[in-house]
């Protein structure tokens, strides 16, 4: 009986001690039937513990009303490019099934505002959580993007899981060679499905953003704090999920947001100079999909082989300590492992580009200060100076290795999409 | 007088009473009124797609004032979970075993694996646009003076943030929460309040829920045939509800149409309207907190108290006093028993009597306030009574004493010796040669209040004239 009940459907259940009638919710649990009752809640009944299911209602799905789309005049085209992630999670709440809303009428009849800021277009990449990204992805929103930008369109939005947004700003920055519009990636730290949802207010800032200004790289617009009272654009190579639920998660990491957006009303101010709009023609430089680039921190109690694992890499990231060191020095008889570490780096330096980079987040390398920084360079490790993230150390890296291979050293502190900052304020 | 039966009235309760732990999905203690608030933030509220595909009714309602509710918390009571800036943590286990004693109690089947649900609030009271509930109990009873009334749900839920002249407080907000409805099964206005103590009673048999103003709330739901179910809320206490159910259905005969409606209980004993009724379309599932199953074995851990009722019955019996007293006792949480052990010379009617009245004879008598006197000031006095170093009169006047700030001190009111009182009474009524019985009383007490048995002075003095 169980396996003809679809999720939705209005049953009756006869348990042990007791009948209940309400709708089948969809739910993986294997030992629990979860009903929807009437009075609207859910209550899981042991399955054991059930008699009988009868059969009162088939579900029967309303279909949801077609909303005709006009296109405006004088309002700017905007493309919503889709990944998945909480800002577009939508749960069939009579069935407990996913229903993603991704088309343009869906958007629209969600944040009805949209309709008198921009044209709006909406398609699914993919619908994935972004811990799940991998350097494939980047080329295929890459060109997506290109798609677009042919096609004529005004603007990028993509919709991304905020976990590695920060990894995807960077590499469509590094990707995106002579972008000729804006591509400003939003996220929500609290679903769509609920009231206090950031989704919509870091969605119509970024279309706001795009239709109003001349701005013209790559973004993240998400809160500026835990107000719902201003957004702020961050530059794609200097942003950073530094918090894991709250609004405002995102920052920017040496350097300065591009500017804020005001909410409700959607007033920009830019906080400093910002790349303009301009007759460019899109180059795709496309990130090697099969590349293998680590990322490793250092801490007490290192061992060797952890550094073994990327001996057939591609690359390496180190996240050092403090101004860019690592457990190198053998100073007792405790140390000893120490050596080998430093042995070991300066093969993989040698097989490999080994770039440092700041476990600190905040602040800039100085690899002369102490001596493990300068022993360090001495085998081969680049990066002194740079106040890059990790993150974006790690997709400068792979970029650099798919599109300069030759030049990796010297490229990598050479300024390309706004990633070093020269004069750092705080 | 109204036909109950006949206007086809059909009346429910639902109850909600706050939990004695700290809040449901956090850490923070349930501190319902704490003070300076240092915290404070700007949010809006979207109406969302309900679970049917429509924006819930209520949802929208709020939604066309356009708001941006402002919030005030303290850190002392409050966290990124009030915030909506962190996902709930695990429920309170100790809040989860308080309901499952008091679903028990109602003689509720407890659910198999409960499921927290998001319950749409789009009036700002929940900062995060929902409050959570989950229901833990159904098809329960009590049994009142007019039959059985159902309970159709038991849930547990976390309460709203307090709106305070233009913004929210979020002390109150998380703190966990009993829920209690019964079906539509209360005959006429007098059965509802009679419930509603029932229900009262029950809860506080627990000891464990907060007790004071505002920590319960009840809402009625009333119809008569013919016209919609309407919600009345907000009432001062349970002497009005047969009022304002009677005013309200006199209000409902006057309509000629009428729509679903929540109505908020006045003063007056009138009802006014507040919202209209929330739709169906307001509740789905809470995804960050897992179902959590309710094993027998868990059941089995689950101890029920004895019902206050019960208690006092049974003092009632034991020590004979009257079934006010015996309530007053319960009521007041006082453990007479142990009393009657420390101090076994003293008649238990009077202990009783000392321990109930006497503090609320503090305040009329002498305008002083009772919370004062400690349990060791109690103790003082009781020995010296029980010692019979004080007569009974002198009780109150040392209970006044203390609880003004002065040491007790008995010496005023020694017991005087009944040789010595002879003599001086002989001395009272030789200076008012000829003077009534009552009149030679009152001066005599005048000297000896506190100090001899008043009973026995008149004795005397009969004697004397």
């Amino acid at each position: 009986m169980l396996k003809k009940i679809l999720p939705g459907d209005l049953i009756e259940v006869t348990t042990l001690d007791n009948k209940f009638s309400g709708k089948y919710f969809a739910s993986p649990d294997k030992n629990h039937l979860v009903l929807k009752l009437n009075s609207g809640y859910n209550i899981g009944i042991k399955k054991s513990k059930i008699k009988g299911v009868k059969m009162i209602k088939k579900f029967n799905k309303k279909p949801v009303p077609k909303v005709k789309l006009e296109t405006k005049k004088g309002l700017k085209t905007i493309s919503i490019l889709h990944t998945g992630g909480t800002i577009s999670s939508a749960v069939d709440y009579s069935t407990g099934g996913v229903n993603p809303h991704f088309t343009p009428e869906e958007l629209v009849a969600m944040f009805p505002e949209i309709k008198e800021i921009a044209n709006i277009k909406s398609r699914l990449v993919r619908n994935m959580a972004s811990d799940d990204m991998r350097f494939a992805h980047y080329n295929i929103l890459a060109k997506e993007i290109e798609k677009e930008v042919k096609k004529g369109t005004n603007g990028i939005i993509i919709t991304h899981g905020t976990d590695t947004m920060h990894f995807t700003a960077s590499a469509l920055s590094f990707i995106l060679e002579d972008l000729p519009v804006p591509v400003i990636l939003i996220g929500a730290q609290r679903s769509s499905d609920r009231g206090s949802s950031d989704a919509a207010m870091n969605f119509i800032c970024a279309a706001s953003f795009i239709a109003k200004t001349d701005f013209c790289d790559v973004a993240i617009c998400m809160h500026k704090s835990e107000n719902d009272n201003i957004c702020v654009i961050i530059p794609g190579t200097k942003a950073r999920k530094m918090h894991t639920s709250r609004r405002d998660a995102f920052k920017v990491v040496n350097g300065s947001n591009i500017a804020e957006i005001s909410y409700p009303d959607c007033k920009v101010n830019f906080l400093g100079k910002h790349k303009k709009l301009e007759d460019r023609k899109l180059k795709l430089k496309l990130i090697k999909e099969n590349l293998k680039i680590g990322l490793i921190k250092a801490h007490p109690q290192m061992f060797t082989e952890e550094l073994n694992v990327y001996d057939k890499f591609n690359g390496l990231v180190l996240e050092g300590t403090g101004l860019g060191h690592f457990p190198i020095n053998k100073i007792d008889e405790f140390t000893s492992e120490h050596s080998k570490i430093f042995n070991k780096i300066k093969t993989l330096a040698k097989k490999m580009p080994v770039v440092m980079s700041p476990q600190t987040i905040f602040g800039r390398l100085q690899m002369n200060v102490y001596s493990p920084g300068r022993l360090i360079q001495d085998i081969g490790v680049i990066g002194n100076y740079s106040d890059m993230t990790p993150e974006t150390t790690f997709i400068k890296l792979a970029w650099l290795l798919s599109n300069h291979p030759k030049e990796v050293k010297e490229m990598m502190l050479e300024n390309l999409r706004g990633e070093l900052t020269k004069r750092l304020l705080e | 007088m109204i036909d109950y039966k006949k206007l086809g009235f059909k009346c429910g309760i639902e109850i909600h009473q706050q939990l004695e732990t700290h809040k449901l999905f956090c850490s923070c203690p349930s501190i319902v009124h704490d003070e300076n608030p240092s915290i404070e933030f700007k949010r809006k509220l979207r109406a969302v797609a309900g679970e049917t595909g429509e924006v819930d009714l209520a949802a929208a309602f709020e939604q066309n004032k356009d708001k941006i509710f402002i919030y005030e918390g303290c850190p002392t009571s409050s966290c990124m979970v009030e915030f909506d800036e962190e996902p709930p943590h695990e429920v309170n286990s100790e809040a989860l075993d308080i309901v499952l004693e008091i679903a028990l109690l109602l003689n509720c089947k407890i659910v198999d694996q409960i499921h927290f649900m998001r319950k749409t609030v789009v009036d700002g009271s929940n900062v995060s646009g929902f409050q959570r509930t989950a229901m833990v109990g159904v098809d329960g009873y009590v049994e009142t003076s007019k039959g059985k009334v159902k309970i159709s749900s038991v849930c547990l839920e976390e309460e709203a943030a307090k709106k305070v002249k233009d913004y929210y407080r979020l002390d109150r907000l998380g703190v966990a929460l009993v829920e209690i409805a019964t079906d539509p099964d209360i005959i006429d206005a007098e059965h509802a309040k009679e419930t509603a103590s029932i229900l009262g009673m029950i809860l506080r048999s627990t000891g464990k829920v907060k007790r004071g103003i505002g920590t319960i709330r009840q809402d009625v739901n009333v119809s008569i045939k013919g016209k919609s179910r309407v919600e009345v809320k907000g009432f001062q206490d349970l002497k009005s509800i047969p009022i304002v159910i009677d005013n309200e259905v006199k209000r409902q005969q006057k309509l000629s149409k009428s729509v679903p409606e929540v109505r908020k209980a006045e003063t007056d004993g009138s009802t006014s309207f507040l919202r209209p009724m929330p739709g169906a379309a307001r509740m789905y599932p809470e995804t960050d907190i897992i179902p959590i199953e309710i094993t027998a074995s868990k059941l089995k851990t689950i101890e029920l108290p004895e019902l206050l009722t019960e208690k006092a019955m049974k003092l009632e019996k034991k020590f004979g006093l009257s079934a006010d007293l015996a309530n007053e006792l319960v009521k007041d949480e006082i453990d007479l028993e142990n009393y009657v052990k420390q101090f076994s010379k003293i008649e238990i009617k009077l202990l009783a009597t000392i321990l109930t009245s006497y503090p609320k004879e503090l305040k009329t008598r002498f305008d002083l306030d009772s919370s004062k006197l400690t349990k060791e000031h109690y103790k003082e006095i009781l020995s010296l009574l029980n010692k019979r170093e004080i007569s009974k009169e002198a009780v109150i006047e040392l209970m006044a004493d203390a609880a003004s700030g002065k040491k007790i001190d008995p010496s005023k009111f020694k017991t005087v010796s009944d040789d010595s009182l002879k003599k001086e009474l002989e001395m009272i009524v030789a200076k008012n040669k000829g003077a009534p019985l009552n009149a030679l009383m009152g001066e005599a007490m005048k000297h000896f209040r506190g100090k001899a048995d008043g009973r026995k002075i008149m004795e005397i003095l009969k004697t004397l004239i």
